[in-house]
């Protein structure tokens, strides 16, 4: 007799498939306000505890600078184990850079005492291991075939051809893994310009993002560079993504495949209208400062007075002055128009059809200013909110840092890095929460060939003897 | 002469001042007014269209300069220099991240929550075969002046969480 | 090329609309070039059979006769204004999941925002009639629109219905809404505990500093998350190389909404990782996740925060130079702004070398100061301002293209500053082609940037259609996922439900 059927038999009805809570801990999760939920479910500061969500991945990263990194990175973030090949002694190019050369962390190899790795290289890296392989000598041919064999991907950001050449490219690793999952990143792939160079400069500059950030040239605003390098991050996510859809697929058929990823491409992606706009009407998007151009008003102010004059840094003292307005609903406006004592600009814009059109957005962003005058950021800020207007201070790197939201939130906080020692990070965790498989930080990077043992030794059976003459070779 | 003025003004004793003074791009693409040399303060006027000087440089003697540029050298002297920032000679750049401006490598060994960070040199040797190294900076045995240095922050309370 | 000569009288900005236009100016202007002028620049560097295979593998035209990565897969995007959230929802559709735009019967606002609130550069469907901004018809890809409304209980028990249905759900309504109503992550992994869940937002859906919506209801949008980042503070150019007060000298936002589009790619890579985990690496169950536009952004801003740690520097905007590297930067130039990039020293003397043939001063100020010899020196202030005012001294006798073309030869990465007319015409962008145009099905010929993740061996992505009039597929997605005839869906319509 089968008594678990009996048993289910005699059964009135399933507690289980009853709805609403089934346990105490339920219940309250039910009933706790929203934002407490979200933090519990988050957890800050306790993602160590959670699974990852790319567990035994293992991926290579024969990249350099910050956009193919990136996308490793993403990957190293989310728990894949990520090997990043570099130039014995060397390093990538990216360790070299330093803002005006004045920050960098020691040591960069035991051979160069006096060289550090910059703080460029922040952020790009972080999770992997470090190992060095020189490409260009024969011995250096089995070592890459055995990385690629015990490895799930690579990510590589050589000049198109030159892996090919190397016979260490697509349709060679496709040869020896079929599982394997190739990316190429870099400017501009195959066509005329394949050959051409990049950098997220050029991508900024060359695919028109850089047309329409700044102020209009007929305000006397130039084309403005992002200071940060933006399209080399951003499309180094982008890359992170097509690779995840690519193991997701991978999943099913067991196949690989190649990913030709072009950053330049990536920068005209973010830009909205100005494609369908010019497409249809020939129309091109222009630069527009710090205002909007189909929201108003949704815009960038400056204030009369800084909320720092006596400070010692320049950027506090001289910058805190810009305050973020939004008020494009009709109620919104007409609040705002009260209270920078303008009614009538409100009769007069009284739709946000009147009130977006260019010469109306130079009026009233000029009202506002012009009531600014004589505030500072914060009073502006303060007595917007009071009228219940969205208004926010444009914050520098030091509000950042102090600002609880994000601590609380654990998207900045310090590591106690297992070389560098402290190492405040804001990255990673900052990229998204996941209630389940968090992202994690580990370690930022480590110095040239530091794991040269593990991978070589541990991993691919190398005698310790072998790593000394490959290493006494350079060709690790 | 165009985006830098290279100074060739006679200083007397057989000296002339020799400097080359930078007219950034930015700021001089289009621009008309009176700019001072770093070295010797001979007022120039210029007036730049599209980067080309359209008029000038002409000396304006006992006029008051309205712009210095913001850098100058002496390529014949040695490379002697003007930094950005040097009152009555170059103008400041106005946004630094600092009150100070090295241009060169900051020697750092503790954070601005005061503990150690690893933002020197030279470092002590430290590692294995093929430079290898471990999961862990023993920073007592590698550094111990630095150590030192870090207990007494500890006792003097100087060192925070955030 | 125009084939024929038109008489045109141009009096308004309204006479100019007809004269452009995919029919009476198709796109491109002039052709691209061939593949085999192609080939021979793979030739010149001995890379004429790994370019023909790219060529073979790789080339937009193959995208639809290969299978797609995220086939079977359903997101269900639901939210208003953010276009962070419809970012997320097209890469996992140009991917191939099945994507549902739920919108209130109202429609997104979004579908009304045009630049200047002007309404001609709005396009029409052809079923409705309704105009359309460019900016949402642009980010609408390869989904299905819906209306539902969330506000009435029978909407939000058709919504639950919904959620159980799906694998992803986008989500950005302010903070706890969602959950107020009882259809938040909360309630919806009880009835689906594989339910990959994404809130995107500005600055967050919880903390000190969470969205805002205003006393009058008006919603918190891109750039406030930039501006509490730091990225603002960081960009623009530094007011002694323009003046303050809206002359350029301010801090700056992105022309383009940046922060949203980091947000949303984000937002689709966290997802997509969760789905993994799901699917294939043991976890079996969904998740909540949470990705605002101010993070994601924070996450990119080099080492800015990190950098405040180490010394207490802010970081300060420099304009179109880059502080970290030389060179790297934009300066003007005859027509516009070229920008070249070039730091190791086998780059930096490169450019130099090319920059001295035409004027020997930039060999005697730049190569012989020993300043400037070594890597990281070269990224100090001074070197900066010297390396690059010599540099501009070139660039102001010729244009962008001869730049283009004497750097090209040295090899060195090198581009100009385009405008959108200007990179669709551009050669390798029409080669690819990354701006591209689409006959639409409800649109028209729709010029748009293409996907980036279309350039794949085995199942690229792809752009199917782009644009929806609201509403278009109740009778599809209804039918399809609840059973709802057509007498249904007007009972609902009737009562204000969908």
């Amino acid at each position: 007799m089968d008594w678990e059927k009996e048993i289910q038999k005699l059964k009135v009805c399933d507690f289980e498939e009853l709805p609403g809570p089934k346990s105490k801990e339920e219940l309250e999760e039910m009933k706790m306000p929203f934002e407490d939920y979200c933090k519990r479910v988050f957890d800050p500061g306790n993602e160590f505890v959670k699974p990852e969500a790319l567990k035994g991945i293992r991926w290579m990263s024969t990249t350099m600078y910050i956009f193919t990194p990136h996308s490793v990175a993403n990957l190293a973030e989310l728990g894949a184990e990520c090997i990043k090949i570099e130039m014995p002694r060397m390093g990538d190019p990216m360790r070299h850079t330093s803002p005006f050369n004045e920050a960098y962390l020691y040591p960069l190899h035991d051979t160069r005492p006096m060289t550090g790795t910059g703080l460029g290289f922040t952020n790009a890296n972080v999770n992997e291991y470090f190992i060095t392989l020189d490409y260009h000598v024969p011995e250096a041919k089995p070592i890459f075939y055995n990385l690629v064999k015990m490895s799930d991907g690579l990510t590589e950001c050589y000049r198109h051809g030159t892996f090919d050449r190397w016979k260490q490219g697509y349709r060679h690793v496709m040869e020896i893994n079929p599982r394997f999952i190739y990316v190429w990143g870099g400017g501009f792939g195959y066509g005329p310009k394949i050959f051409g160079g990049s950098y997220d400069i050029l991508g900024q500059a060359h695919a028109g993002l850089a047309s329409i950030t700044g102020c209009h040239e007929d305000m006397g605003g130039h084309a403005t560079k992002a200071t940060n390098w933006v399209i080399d991050w951003y499309s180094g996510t982008q890359i992170t993504v097509a690779i995840l859809a690519a193991l997701y697929w991978r999943g099913k058929t067991g196949l690989g495949t190649m990913i030709e990823f072009s950053q330049v491409q990536a920068a005209t992606r973010m830009m909205g209208y100005a494609a369908p706009l010019y497409g249809r009407f020939g129309i091109v998007r222009q630069r527009w400062g710090n205002w909007d151009t189909q929201l108003c008003v949704h815009g960038i102010i400056m204030t009369g007075k800084v909320d720092f004059p006596d400070a010692q840094n320049p950027q506090d003292r001289f910058e805190s002055r810009y305050v973020m307005v939004s008020a494009f609903q009709d109620a919104d406006f007409q609040e705002l128009c009260n209270v920078i004592k303008k009614p009538d600009l409100y009769s007069r814009y009284k739709t946000h059809k009147e009130r977006v059109g260019a010469p109306a957005q130079i009026e009233i962003y000029k009202a506002i200013e012009d009531w600014a005058a004589d505030k500072t950021r914060s009073e502006v800020v303060r007595i917007l909110r009071e009228a219940g207007i969205l208004a926010a201070p444009v914050m520098n790197d030091r509000e950042v840092y102090e600002c609880e939201h994000y601590r609380l939130r654990g998207t900045v906080r310090w590591n106690d890095d297992p070389l560098f020692g402290d190492i405040l990070i804001h990255s990673g965790y900052s990229t998204g929460l996941m209630s389940k498989t968090p992202r994690r930080h580990r370690w930022q990077w480590r110095p040239v060939g530091a794991d040269n043992v593990k991978i070589y030794h541990e991993l691919l059976g190398y005698p310790m003897s072998k790593i000394q003459e490959l290493y006494d070779k350079n060709i690790i | 002469m165009c985006d830098i003025i290279w100074c060739k003004k006679d200083l007397g004793d057989g000296k002339v001042c020799d400097t080359v003074n930078y007219l950034d791009p930015y700021c001089f693409w289009n621009w008309e007014g009176k700019v001072a040399c770093a070295h010797c303060g001979t007022v120039y006027y210029i007036h730049m269209i599209q980067g080309h000087m359209y008029a000038g440089p002409d000396e304006k003697p006992g006029e008051k300069p309205d712009i210095y540029p913001l850098y100058a050298d002496q390529p014949n002297n040695g490379y002697f220099n003007y930094l950005p920032g040097i009152e009555g000679r170059t103008r400041p750049y106005t946004c630094l991240p600092r009150h100070i401006y090295l241009g060169k490598a900051d020697m750092v060994k503790f954070s601005i929550r005061g503990r150690p960070v690893r933002g020197w040199r030279p470092q002590p040797p430290s590692a294995g075969i093929a430079g290898s190294q471990g999961f862990f900076w023993d920073i007592e045995k590698l550094s111990p002046e630095v150590w030192e240095e870090y207990q007494e922050r500890i006792r003097k309370g100087e060192v925070k969480d955030w | 090329m125009a084939k024929e000569r038109r008489e045109i009288e141009i009096n308004s900005r309204a006479d100019t609309l007809p004269l452009m236009g995919p029919d009476v100016r198709p796109w491109p202007v002039t052709p691209p070039p061939s593949p085999e002028e192609c080939m021979k620049v793979y030739e010149k560097r001995k890379a004429g059979e790994f370019g023909k295979f790219l060529e073979d593998n790789l080339r937009l035209d193959y995208v639809f006769e290969k299978p797609e990565a995220l086939q079977g897969l359903r997101v269900l995007c639901n939210g208003i204004w953010h276009i962070s959230r419809m970012f997320a929802t097209s890469l996992l559709a140009e991917q191939g999941a099945e994507a549902i735009h739920i919108e209130p019967p109202t429609g997104d606002p979004l579908r009304q925002l045009t630049p200047f609130g002007r309404e001609e550069y709005m396009l029409k469907d052809n079923v409705t009639g309704e105009p359309c901004g460019l900016d949402f018809l642009h980010e609408f890809r390869n989904a299905y629109s819906i209306t539902l409304n969330l506000e009435t209980p029978e909407g939000r028990e058709i919504y639950k219905k919904l959620a159980m249905l799906v694998d992803v759900i986008i989500e950005s309504w302010p903070p706890g809404y969602m959950d107020s109503l009882g259809i938040g992550y909360r309630q919806l992994s009880k009835l689906n505990p594989k339910l990959v869940y994404c809130w995107v937002g500005e600055r967050g859906q919880w903390g000190p500093m969470k969205d805002e919506v205003s006393k009058f209801g008006q919603w918190m949008l891109d750039p406030f998350s930039a501006c509490a980042n730091s990225w603002v503070h960081n960009t623009g150019f530094p007011p002694d190389q323009c003046p303050r007060g809206g002359k350029g000298g301010d801090p700056m936002r992105s022309g383009a909404w940046l922060p949203s589009y980091v947000c949303g790619e984000q937002a689709a890579a966290s997802i997509l990782a969760a789905l993994y985990w799901r699917d294939f690496n043991g976890g079996g169950e969904g998740q909540f996740i949470e990705v605002t536009a101010a993070e994601s952004l924070m996450d990119i801003l080099d080492f800015d925060i990190t950098w405040y740690g180490f010394n207490a520097s802010i970081k300060a905007r420099t304009g179109a130079w880059d502080p970290n590297l030389n060179q790297y930067e934009w300066n003007p130039c005859k027509d516009g702004y070229m920008m070249i990039g070039g730091q190791t020293d086998r780059l930096w003397y490169r450019i130099g070398m090319c920059i001295e043939r035409d004027l020997p001063l930039f060999g005697r100020l730049i190569h012989e100061d020993p300043l400037l010899k070594e890597m990281a020196a070269r990224n100090a202030l001074q070197a900066l301002i010297k390396t690059y005012t010599v540099t501009t001294k070139w660039l102001r006798d010729i244009n962008r293209i001869e730049a283009e073309q004497k750097l090209m030869e040295y090899e060195i990465a090198a581009g100009p500053v385009l405008y959108i007319d200007e990179v669709a015409e551009f050669p390798h962008f029409k080669y690819r082609p990354w701006v591209n145009t689409k006959e639409t099905q409800f649109y028209g010929t729709v010029m748009y940037s293409e996907s980036c993740g279309a350039f794949q061996h085995r199942t690229p992505a792809r752009v199917k259609d782009l644009g929806r009039p609201l509403g278009y597929d109740n009778g599809e997605v209804y039918k399809k996922y609840l059973g709802y005839g057509p007498m249904k869906l007007r009972e609902l319509k009737a009562k204000g439900v969908i």
